[in-house]
């Protein structure tokens, strides 16, 4: 954690443009070795994304989504496994619903769409993993700053 | 605020009346009914038996007489009363001395509280008897869908509800609008869109209740946006709306909603406490009548408060809860909160964090989406004068539009917890 938090700060004070942090809920069974499977074939990502591993991506509950943005991230990613391939039967499904809400409630709060995201990847899809990350990266980094981050955060 | 155009009845209860039929149609057909009559679903018009009740209760008396004698024959072992402190106040008491319960009788538009965490205390021990608003109702349901109030040992009366009022609010207006003293006034009742105070010398003052709410001292902000005015969630759904002018403030007008119902209303009519005849046709449109008026009414306030609240930026909403002070009264009194003393909402709130919006309100607004009754007591508690009920509205409504689920009104498992298993295979 400290090490990766050293490279976000010093890149963002060395050129002074926008870094932006973002926390990624992978599940051990398909999206965290899917990230894995990005790693060993090395699909070019880049380095924004902080992985944090859970055993199922229902385990991802609203606390965690909402420390995240007010602890600075700008933009939290949520990915598990396939609907029907979860490992404990309907984790996702769950997840499913709770993403619905949260989704809805933080657009009322007046968070724009993408700084939220679920994606189903599975573990033999590393570029798809890969493709993903730059994808959030870029769309991230033209939103700006999360509305939720302190002021004075880095 | 709003200043209906419409010179139909604004405000709680107000004396139902159709407008151009005259001469008005009969409330009732037929005669007195036995106990064996009564079926689920009947519409009624009843009263009680006892001179005094009828006199001292509003509207011939219905609810206070089938309390008692539920009570007398022993259906159930308590009922909660409301107690009034002053014109202005009153406590729910538990009791379970039948003069208490006529001593309760008559109504009472300055009550702003929910009774559902106070029933949480004792349903597990007792038979409760009570008479609820719509969102007392809504909350109650709620709390039975997560396991903590058990139905079956509460019987509801459900009262039809325009609106309540501020004490403090109708105290100020009472002094500065009507030029009255405030505690000379002996009882309260809404007409025709009026609120009248009687005062102790028999005199009548009254005021149009949209002029009051012009100055945001008429109904509170949460009931103008209700969209649930008659309790049909209760097992008996009672008030004066649809009661005819032949019957009106003599009789209450009574829907029979579940089977418990029915056998509260039987026990009331063979016990010899109500006599009830069969509601008329027109009196039951009449009511209907009412219903949507007021419905239309709420749609209109709540496009006035939350359109313009759409555009509000992460700006604004912080600035709207930075007084806070983190009592957390808001969640005690919340009817479908359902954690107890530990929550997800305070056991991860720390306040050293000093985020700018705390995790206990993030959590909040989110568990209340799906199950926010609107009954705006958060806002009346909070000492910063956060108007909460507004805010979490504003997460509530899209979601309960999407989901077209009414909290409280069925017993659809919270959307929240609703997981479809038929999708997994
Ligand atoms: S185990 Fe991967 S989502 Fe449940």
């Amino acid at each position: 954690m400290s090490e990766v938090k050293t490279t976000a700060a010093s890149s963002c004070a060395s050129s002074g443009e926008f870094v932006p942090k973002i926390v990624m809920f992978c599940c051990n069974w398909c999206s965290y070795a899917g990230a894995d499977g990005a790693g060993v074939s090395r699909f070019q990502q880049p380095s924004n994304v902080r992985v944090v591993r859970v055993m199922c991506s229902s385990r991802v509950d609203p606390v965690h989504i909402y420390t995240a943005f007010l602890e600075g991230a700008d933009a939290v990613l949520i990915t598990g496994c396939h609907i029907g391939d979860c490992h404990y039967v309907n984790g996702n499904d769950k997840t499913l619903v709770k993403y619905k809400f949260i989704k809805s409630m933080l657009n009322e709060m007046g968070m724009e769409d993408d700084r939220l995201m679920l994606r189903w990847i599975s573990a033999s899809e590393g570029q798809q993993f890969a493709e993903f990350v730059t994808e959030m990266v870029e769309k991230v980094k033209a939103l700006g700053p999360s509305p939720l981050r302190k002021d004075g955060v880095v | 605020m709003s200043a209906p155009e419409n010179p139909a009845p604004a405000g709680a209860p107000p004396a139902g009346k159709p407008p151009e039929k005259k001469p008005p149609a009969p409330s009732t057909v037929g005669d007195v009914l036995k106990g064996s009559d009564i079926q689920v679903g009947g519409k009624y018009i009843g009263w009680s038996v006892r001179d005094e009740v009828r006199k001292e209760g509003g509207s011939g008396g219905l609810v206070t007489s089938i309390l008692a004698g539920a009570l007398e024959k022993g259906l159930v072992e308590h009922v909660v009363v409301l107690k009034k402190s002053s014109q202005y106040e009153a406590v729910p008491v538990l009791t379970s001395d039948v003069e208490d319960v006529y001593a309760s009788a008559g109504s009472m538009h300055m009550l702003i509280s929910n009774p559902t965490k106070y029933l949480r205390q004792f349903q597990n021990d007792a038979t409760i008897a009570l008479a609820v608003k719509p969102c007392d109702m809504r909350g109650i349901r709620e709390q039975q869908k997560r396991n903590m109030i058990d139905l079956d040992k509460i019987f509801t009366i459900g009262l039809n509800c325009g609106g309540t009022m501020m004490p403090y609010k109708i105290r100020k207006v009472t002094e500065e609008v009507y030029g009255v003293n405030p505690d000379d006034v002996r009882a309260e009742e809404i007409e025709k869109g009026k609120l009248i105070l009687e005062t102790t010398d028999g005199e009548h003052h009254a005021q149009s209740i949209d002029e009051l709410e012009e100055e945001d001292n008429g109904r509170r902000e949460n009931c103008r946006y209700c969209v649930v005015k008659i309790a049909t969630n209760a097992d008996l759904a009672c008030g004066n709306w649809g009661v005819m002018p032949d019957y009106a403030g003599k009789g209450t007008f009574v829907e029979v909603m579940t089977e418990k119902g029915a056998e509260f209303l039987r026990n009331a009519i063979d016990g010899g406490y109500a006599e009830l005849k069969v509601a008329s046709e027109p009196a039951a449109e009449a009511r209907g009548k009412v219903n949507s008026i007021m419905l239309k009414m709420s749609a209109k306030t709540k496009e006035e408060v939350f359109v313009p609240m759409q555009s509000q930026t992460m700006t604004d909403l912080k600035k709207e809860l930075e007084n806070c002070i983190g009592c957390g009264a808001c969640r005690t009194v919340c009817p479908p909160c359902a954690c107890g003393t530990e929550a997800k909402c305070t056991a991860f709130n720390d306040p050293v964090d000093n985020y700018d919006i705390s995790l206990f309100h993030m959590i909040r607004f989110l568990h209340l989406m799906d199950s926010c009754v609107g009954c705006g007591q958060c806002s009346d508690v909070c000492p910063a004068d956060i108007p909460l009920a507004r805010l979490y509205r504003k997460f509530a409504n899209p979601m309960q539009d999407e989901l077209n689920y009414v909290t409280g009104m069925d017993d659809r498992t919270p959307p929240f917890f609703e997981i479809k298993l038929e999708e997994v295979q």
